[in-house]
């Protein structure tokens, strides 16, 4: 099938490569309702990344958070540790296709000497929340006019219903199986199944499971969709000089991009109506890193439903189009003897629906030599962000 | 973010960009705004013609479409639809242009029976939702076209 490349577009980056490295991780336990606010989560996580770092928070002079939600910026940072000292900051960080771009802002505001230390972080009580019907995924769809006139009058929400059409429509345009959707859940389960703190660390999934399961909007079922969780991670940035002086070794960012669509977040009239805008980002991420797919140890990618990930696959040049769902099903994607280990801690789909920040975290363990699913040799880790109208892609590796 | 209009999820008729959508239903007519300058269809409908910014016109369009994608929803998502499911949600392809999809009902067709690219054609029906008491929208629905 010929790619059709004007319903979207990149936007260019400054080359990076090399600058940055990320020194410290952080996480909070991952959960359904955990009765925790998105502030007692953000504080936690962004402690335990300072201290992973070897950092003080009087030492964290800049600042990446998601303004979408803005339950974690400077306000709440100084209030949680009682610090006070002058902060950069950016309301385009945290999560979602922002945890690839965050070490970006990171490079521009520790090379033009704004901030010397970094801290991303973001926070999600969605499981929390919606016992209120506050929050959650849908909600900020519903809102917009419309979606609220031309599409919800009609069934057409929220995300599991996107989805199954387009998932709907990857069946019908290449043939995709719901075995080969399975696969992608089963292999996922199994990760989370060697990641302690994983949500569905202690639940296992067989392809008869699967294939028995409820459906949601057929042909998207229960396990092609992710949970709602409670959870946060963080990470700290610093200049790669900085970092070899640090208690762990740097993990060095050396790609980052992103792409978006022209339509929006209108799937339902997104011209290339099975394709992310991850075509405009990976190529990009991946030439400024100077590296090839081939050369990509773990793939992380932000999973909520089965056939995202396996459009990642294809559009970040994994596979050709339409030929993810046999990657998937040839057993690719483990950990410990696929080609392309993915999603090693188990992604949205069974490690947590933390919205991408634990798949960059991952990375980070999975460079380190410390993850639960640990690959072998791993040198080269990759984050493919997916938020609505815009993908990113983070190319991290270690010190070399 | 809470949606505060008591009569959601019908759609907004006195919404600006899509009033003219539901006022042709109305009238049985499905309408899709049109530029006047290059005559391009333009969906969902903007303020101008995002090809050429020429201004946009409501034009009558046949209703005959071909089904693109479709989903039988099971799950209630949205209380107002919890005596509605299972029902199908789906996006049609007009056929005075593809890339116009509208998000539709599918109705009075066989589930089991569909299968991409089907002819389907646009009737007119009432829509109402529980939730909403004494309300009812006339909107555009799609079924297979009849052999
Ligand atoms: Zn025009």
């Amino acid at each position: 099938m010929k790619a059709n490349l004007d319903w979207g577009y990149s936007n260019p980056l400054d080359d990076v490569a090399g600058q940055v490295a990320i020194v410290g991780i952080g996480e909070t336990e991952y959960s359904k309702a955990s009765g925790r606010s998105a502030r007692q989560i953000g504080a936690e996580a962004a402690e335990r990344a300072i201290a992973d770092a070897g950092l003080t928070p009087s030492d964290i002079d800049g600042l990446t958070f998601s303004g979408t939600f803005g339950e974690f910026g400077v306000a709440e940072f100084h209030a949680h540790f009682g610090t006070s000292h002058d902060m950069w900051s950016s309301p385009w960080g945290g999560g979602m296709a922002w945890a690839a771009t965050a070490p970006y802002l990171a490079a521009k505001a520790i090379g033009e000497g704004k901030a010397r230390h970094v801290l991303n972080v973001f926070p999600v009580a969605w499981a929390t929340q919606r016992s209120s019907m506050t929050g959650g995924p849908g909600e900020v769809h519903a809102a917009q006019s419309l979606k609220q006139n031309l599409e919800v009058p009609f069934g057409f929400f929220p995300q599991p219903v996107y989805f199954a059409t387009i998932m709907r429509r990857h069946m019908i345009e290449f043939g995709t199986t719901r075995e080969q959707f399975g696969a992608v859940a089963i292999e996922l389960r199994r990760h989370a199944n060697h990641t302690p703190g994983a949500v569905f660390h202690e639940k296992t999934l067989e392809l008869q499971q699967y294939l028995d399961a409820v459906m949601l909007a057929d042909p998207l079922c229960l396990f092609d969709s992710c949970p709602i969780s409670d959870g946060g991670a963080a990470y700290v940035t610093t200049s790669l000089k900085r970092a070899r002086d640090l208690r762990h070794d740097p993990i060095v960012v050396q790609g980052v991009a992103e792409g978006y669509s022209g339509s929006g977040t209108h799937w339902a009239q997104q011209a290339a109506f099975t394709t992310t805008p991850q075509v405009f980002s990976a190529p990009v991420a991946f030439a400024m890193a100077g590296v090839v797919p081939a050369d990509v140890d773990v793939l992380t990618c932000y999973d909520p439903f089965t056939v995202v990930a396996l459009m990642q696959l294809e559009d970040m040049g994994f596979c050709g189009k339409g030929e993810a769902g046999a990657l998937a099903e040839s057993g690719a994607l483990a950990f410990d003897t696929g080609s392309l280990p993915y999603n090693t801690h188990g992604g949205l789909l069974s490690h947590a629906y933390v919205l991408g920040i634990a798949h960059v975290v991952e990375c980070v363990k999975q460079l380190r030599g410390a993850a639960g699913a640990q690959v072998r040799d791993c040198e080269v880790a990759v984050y493919g962000g997916y938020t609505g109208h815009m993908a990113s892609t983070l190319v991290l590796t270690k010190d070399r | 973010m809470t949606i505060e209009r008591s009569t959601f999820p019908l759609p907004d008729v006195d919404d600006a960009m899509t009033a003219p959508f539901f006022a042709a239903a109305a009238r049985d007519a499905l309408e899709i705004p049109r530029c006047v300058a290059c005559a391009r269809f333009v969906w969902y409908p903007e303020a101008a013609c995002p090809s050429c910014g020429g201004s946009l016109e409501w034009r009558p369009v046949s209703g005959l479409a071909t089904l693109f994608s479709w989903a039988v929803v099971q799950r209630v998502f949205l209380p107002a639809f919890a005596e509605q499911v299972p029902y199908v949600t789906a996006l049609v392809a007009l056929v005075e242009d593809p890339a116009v999809r509208v998000c539709t009902y599918l109705i009075d067709s066989e589930t089991a029976a569909l299968v991409a690219e089907m002819p389907c054609e646009v009737v007119f029906r009432d829509l109402n939702f529980p939730t909403v008491e004494g309300v009812s929208v006339r909107v555009p629905m799609f079924r297979v076209t009849p052999r």
